[in-house]
């Protein structure tokens, strides 16, 4: 069953001079249980795509398209719905940064939020689901850790807590932007293993990441997002074993372990994108046609979809 | 130099005047207003302070005279950080149309001198000890606001505000748990250093005499002695104390509030006095 069905989504920034086209047309579905990862470089607008989900992009977005979800469009549902079903059923694992959590509100206390906001259990209650959660991510004394304020932690630790924190009121769709970023490779495994524990087939998740071993331990669908478009979708291990689009052939010709040649030229500029094919410029395959003519996204296979010419 | 000896001292001067104030009738069973003895009287074991032009105990008049400046003092910083905290919030916050308006409304209100403005519409309203107070608390609150509203502007930014909104937080609640704990040791500060500048504002009011006359605070025990011939005669008794009662209530304040500001912010530097 479809949890989420993203279409014809197009985000757009304005500033004075130029119009920022972070997202166009894209279209997505998030079933139950699924695992999606979007992959792409910084700035591609996966990112935009997150927060439209969660309706937090800034007031002077200009957004078209839909998301359904249930019977409703979270774009044009109002304040008060958004309020409801954010933290509840669909919430979100921040990007670790060193303010993600309040300085001054106990960890304890932060966690168990999202239980009182929703009102879902009473505060004694909510605190003693608090010390479980703790302990099934990894505290070892949890009654302890819920009394300490975030400075004591250290950047593991707190990821684990805004783990904690999407999960407590157990949401059908986790959104995930970059969880492990600026953490050890030791610590950041162990944090994708929490994660997969967490999920395991009764949630959707939403992953949001520029690494491709990340996408690929935790999803089993990868999208492929380049200048605000997605270029490719499929299974991943299909995408991985036979990439299609140029692109994505590029990015996975440029890991370490393939080798290490990374792809040339630069994406274009969100405000200047070309009229035709937006990866054309950088595209070993290019043809004439590519800078004029701009690619649908096209049905490739079973399950499968790529935004090139070379497959018409 | 450690500025904790300071800090104790100055708690401890504000300490004693609150106390006084709290066991005024104990302190000085004369009362403030009766007629306990012959006028102008100098010093003795009864009247400790000697007495008045009308024969009224000044002594006492000093104890219960710490209970309206005091009092007026802390309410008026109350209202006054009260208002600046919410209002400086919910622009900050929210920001946009709003948010220009109150801003450019300060623009307006500040270079106007508050106490000339108090003047003015004292005199023209005639109001009450209480309605002062609030009106000095409004008008004071106007520099905090701009203060209050630059630091919510840098914590609304904070990741972890757009994380609240993530768990699906109502902007009520952002306001009031998030971003007042962050802004808790601003709002301590302010109310401390609001207390001293209006507790002496008060004074000066009632100095010149722009509220009610029967209400005896240390403003209007100085006016008394000033008019009615007590620094002429050089009767020191009378016209010192309520003086070096003001100055050390408000130096103690301004000390705590200095060392406040300093333990809340180390960047504010050290040699200040």
């Amino acid at each position: 069953m479809d949890l989420i069905r993203i279409s014809d989504l197009r985000v757009a920034f304005s500033t004075r001079s130029e119009e920022i086209r972070a997202v166009d047309t894209a279209d997505l579905v998030i079933r139950n249980g699924d695992t999606i990862s979007l992959i792409g470089e910084s700035g591609c607008g996966k990112t935009v795509m997150g927060m439209a989900i969660m309706g937090l992009l800034p007031k002077n977005a200009m957004i078209s398209g839909t998301i359904r979800y249930g019977d409703q469009d979270l774009l044009s549902a109002p304040d008060r719905t958004m309020q409801q079903i954010r933290g509840k059923e669909i919430a979100m694992i921040s990007q670790n940064s060193a303010n993600a959590l309040n300085p001054v509100i106990t960890v304890g206390d932060q966690i168990a939020e999202p239980l009182l906001i929703h009102h879902i259990l009473p505060a004694d209650a909510a605190r003693r689901e608090v010390l479980r959660l703790l302990s099934v991510m990894g505290f070892e004394d949890p009654e302890r850790a819920a009394g300490q304020y975030p400075h004591e932690f250290s950047g593991g630790m707190r990821e684990r807590i805004l783990i904690a924190m999407a999960l407590i009121c157990n949401p059908q769709l986790i959104i995930a932007d970059e969880p492990t970023s600026g953490l050890d490779v030791q610590v950041k495994s162990q944090i994708l293993q929490m994660i997969q524990q967490q999920i395991a087939g009764t949630r959707s998740l939403f992953l949001i990441t520029h690494d491709m071993g990340t996408a690929s331990f935790l999803s089993t669908q990868i999208a492929v997002m380049y200048a605000g478009e997605i270029v490719e979708t499929g299974a991943t291990k299909e995408v991985l074993a036979m990439p299609m689009h140029p692109y994505t052939q590029g990015l996975l010709a440029s890991l370490p372990s393939a080798g290490l040649r990374p792809i040339p030229g630069m994406s274009p500029a969100p405000a200047h994108l070309p009229e035709g094919c937006r990866f054309c410029s950088r595209c070993p395959a290019a043809t004439i046609r590519c800078s004029t003519l701009h690619p649908p996204l096209k049905t490739a296979g079973i399950s499968r979809q790529v935004r090139c010419q070379i497959y018409d | 130099m450690s500025r904790k000896p300071i800090l104790w001292i100055s708690l401890a001067v504000l300490c004693v005047f609150i106390g006084i104030a709290l066991a005024a009738p104990l302190i000085a069973p004369l009362g403030p207003t009766a007629i306990t003895g012959k006028p102008l009287q100098p010093p003795d074991t009864r009247h400790l302070l000697g007495t008045n032009n009308i024969g009224q105990d000044i002594f006492a008049q000093l104890v219960f005279g710490a209970r309206i400046t005091l009092l007026f003092g802390f309410f008026s910083a109350l209202f006054s950080v009260l208002i600046s905290t919410s209002v400086g919030i919910v622009i900050g916050y929210y920001g946009g149309l709003v948010d220009e308006i109150v801003c450019r409304a300060i623009d307006i209100f500040m270079p106007i001198p508050m106490f000339v403005l108090l003047i003015v519409l004292t005199t023209f309203f005639s109001p009450q000890i209480l309605e002062v107070s609030l009106l000095m608390g409004f008008l004071g609150s106007i520099y905090g606001i701009r203060i209050m509203r630059s630091q919510v502007l840098s914590i609304a930014r904070m990741n972890y505000v757009e994380g609240a909104k993530a768990i699906g937080a109502s902007d009520f609640h952002i306001m009031y748990r998030h971003i007042l704990p962050n802004v808790m040791p601003l709002v301590m500060v302010k109310f401390v250093s609001a207390s001293q500048h209006l507790l002496v504002m008060g004074v000066g009011l009632s100095f010149i005499g722009l509220w009610d006359t029967s209400i005896i605070d240390w403003g209007t025990m100085i006016q008394n002695a000033y008019s009615q011939g007590g620094l002429a005669l050089g009767l020191w008794w009378w016209i010192l104390p309520p003086g070096i009662a003001v100055v050390c209530v408000s130096l103690s304040l301004a000390l705590i509030g200095y060392s406040l500001e300093e333990t809340f912010n180390p960047r504010v530097g050290v040699n200040r006095l």
